[in-house]
């Protein structure tokens, strides 16, 4: 394959070769191959290998090993939260407060526990994708047993204030469950400064393998198992471990561990350099979800744009001729042509959200990758517009 | 499937669009269809002389497959008589592309539609500046968009929780998505002067344009107000406080809800 931009790290990262090194004992004869549950030798091995990666995932989360459950992935961990808690704890009330701004994982369950008789409210977010703990607070009756706020929005990039609405939920019996998968390794997450009761995590978001995620269970949070069977993770999560991955989502943590300053300093470099030469040298162009500053509303890594009067799916197809990998928030490439929830909850109209276009930087981007974005998407953006019967609406007299 | 697994003529149409642009002069006519949902818009320009398209444009926003079929079509009928491109349907024209991908053979398929849009429209007088879009199956007659008095039923609910008939502190409205009605040129220069304090202003009018003067339409153009034209605000909503506002858009007869903090409406 020729050499691609890839801007779109927010839909799949490559796995850090480290990670792939770490994850090859795992699978022939000669190395750690063994089931965790068995009592011989071979087995003991692969118990201690769990239990060192559990301690490694754990510890760059600010999290207790025994806190830790390792899922096939965040949508898995998602599933288990929102209807292991809800199920667990419905003698306490039927009713769970979730966001606009979710990620569909989220939104779908949600529907999900709607059918099954729980009560469920969608919190509205403000013009930057911002959920504000006033209104969710407002949301909350006698009878809510569950929150569910994203970490950061997947698509626009918006912190969301987790700490300021765990502090509020803390010790009301209301339990808080955060999907991270978009923040892990580009924001500082600590589950021993943050009380959050559960926590969806995938291993792809720092660089391990996809196929793996965790979720974290805060002691002494109680949550009914989703998949049944041979009781593994303490009976909440059957099926034999897959080690190779687990050891890669550990070793990808120890990585993220040390390397996670540096590397967001340098996508934040990329990113802000991105969204300072589209705004600057593309005419009607903007900055979808929170400004650049302060620095903390907004993922590093996350620049997504609309163009007045061109539709998102015919900028990837054109992006992809020029060789840039990016993404669109427009109905036209999704699979429901359903224009992006998040963005229309913002406020945009159909039109405008039709018209954005994400790019996303993570730990291989190249410097010189913002330089070959701009060196196409302008002549893109013009010719689409040649085209639109709607941009001429916007070009002054 | 994935919406971009388009055939290879498809992507060549999009690549290189034929008969991009528009017509003038008195034989002309438009076809104009949008889809809301998927929010393609697709305009067709005929040029007509002894019953045959003398000549044919395109402008349309849209996916990859929308721009594809506007290209084909374009190509496809150019010289033909008029009843024979009336007869040139959707199907002809995926088939053309060498087929496109289940899902875009419903949503952008339009411009079949927009053909025989721009014939009726021919045939019935329709000048190009007189032509509505036409909502993708709803109606086969362009239906004039009226000019509707605003009346939202549960506006005084919301008084002082967002709605205010009065701005004297632009400053309070800062960081909040705020919607103006169209109530003139005092209302549109307040929503210029709001982009002074808040990153997202609207103007919504029930007309195509707003009801400005001359001076203030051409500021409104060269502001950051976004002019929400044909949508007639319904219904207020919002839990204590204004948080959404149903809306009626007159042109494709549908309904949706605007995310918005705050409305203005001057007395």
């Amino acid at each position: 394959m020729r050499d691609v931009v890839y801007a779109d790290y927010q839909s799949s990262k490559p796995v850090d070769p480290r990670v792939v090194e770490a994850m090859l004992p795992y699978f022939a004869a000669g190395g750690t191959y063994g089931n965790a549950a068995s009592l011989h030798a071979v087995g003991d091995d692969a118990t201690a290998a769990l239990e060192d990666a559990r301690a490694a995932v754990a510890h760059f989360f600010g999290a207790q090993p025994q806190e830790i459950l390792f899922t096939s992935g965040a949508t898995e961990a998602n599933n288990l939260a929102l209807i292991g808690y809800a199920q667990r704890n419905r003698r306490k009330g039927d009713h769970v407060v979730i966001t606009e701004a979710e990620h569909i994982s989220v939104l779908n369950i949600a529907k999900y526990l709607e059918k099954n008789g729980f009560k469920v409210t969608r919190t509205p977010i403000d013009l930057y994708g911002r959920v504000s703990p006033k209104k969710l607070r407002a949301r909350i009756t006698d009878e809510t047993i569950l929150v569910s706020v994203g970490w950061a929005s997947n698509e626009i990039g918006t912190v969301q204030p987790i700490a300021e609405i765990a502090e509020m939920l803390a010790g009301s019996g209301v339990a808080l469950h955060t999907d991270a998968v978009a923040a892990e390794g580009l924001v500082p997450i600590d589950m021993s400064a943050v009380p959050v009761s559960l926590m969806s995590l995938s291993a792809n978001d720092i660089y391990g393998p996809r196929g793996v995620g965790a979720l974290y269970v805060r002691k002494g949070v109680q949550v009914a198992p989703v998949l049944l069977g041979g009781g593994q993770e303490r009976g909440l999560r059957s099926g034999t471990e897959d080690l190779a991955s687990i050891a890669g989502m550990a070793a990808a943590a120890e990585i993220m561990a040390a390397e996670m300053p540096a590397d967001v300093a340098r996508i934040a470099a990329i990113r802000d350099r991105l969204v300072g030469r589209v705004l600057a040298e593309i005419p009607d162009s903007h900055l979808n979800g929170a400004p650049l500053d302060p620095p903390g509303g907004r993922l590093p890594s996350n620049a997504h744009f609309r163009f007045d009067g061109v539709e998102g799916e015919a900028m990837i197809l054109s992006l992809r001729d020029e060789g840039v990998a990016a993404a669109t928030g427009s109905a036209c490439s999704s699979k429901t042509l359903e224009p992006s929830h998040t963005l229309i909850s913002c406020g945009l109209l159909h039109e405008e959200a039709h018209g954005s276009l994400e790019f996303t930087f993570g730990r291989f981007s190249k410097d010189d990758d913002v330089d070959r974005i701009m060196a196409v998407l302008p002549g893109v953006i013009a010719r689409l517009r040649t085209l639109s019967p709607l941009y001429k609406v916007k070009t002054p007299a | 499937m994935k919406s971009t697994q388009y055939s290879e003529k498809t992507l060549e149409h999009f690549r290189n669009p034929r008969n991009v642009g528009t017509l003038e002069g008195p034989n002309v006519a438009v076809g104009r269809v949008g889809n809301p949902v998927c929010g393609d818009m697709m305009d067709i320009y005929i040029d007509v002389e002894d019953d045959r398209i003398k000549d044919i444009k395109f402008q349309t926003f849209g996916c990859g497959s929308a721009v594809a079929t506007s290209s084909m079509v374009t190509e496809l009928v150019v010289g033909m008589q008029l009843d024979e491109a009336l007869k040139v349907s959707r199907g002809d024209v995926a088939d053309a592309l060498d087929g496109l991908p289940p899902i875009k053979m419903h949503c952008s398929n339009l411009a079949a539609d927009a053909l025989h849009e721009a014939i009726r429209n021919w045939r019935a007088g329709v000048k190009p500046e007189d032509a509505t879009t036409t909502p993708v199956e709803k109606s086969c007659h362009p239906r004039p968009a009226e000019v509707v008095e605003v009346e939202i039923a549960n506006l005084d609910d919301y008084k002082g929780k967002g709605v205010s008939t009065r701005v004297d502190d632009l400053s309070v409205l800062a960081g909040q998505r705020v919607v103006v009605l169209d109530t003139g040129d005092r209302a549109a220069q307040l929503a210029i002067d709001l982009t002074d304090h808040t990153g997202r202003v609207v103007l919504m009018t029930t007309g195509k344009e707003p009801s400005v003067s001359s001076a203030v339409r051409s500021a409104l153009r060269l502001s950051d107000v976004k002019l929400l034209t044909e949508a007639q605000p319904l219904e207020l909503k919002g839990e204590g406080e204004l948080e959404r506002i149903r809306v009626h858009d007159l042109n494709e007869d549908e309904e949706y809800e605007l995310t918005a903090d705050a409305l203005v409406v001057l007395e």
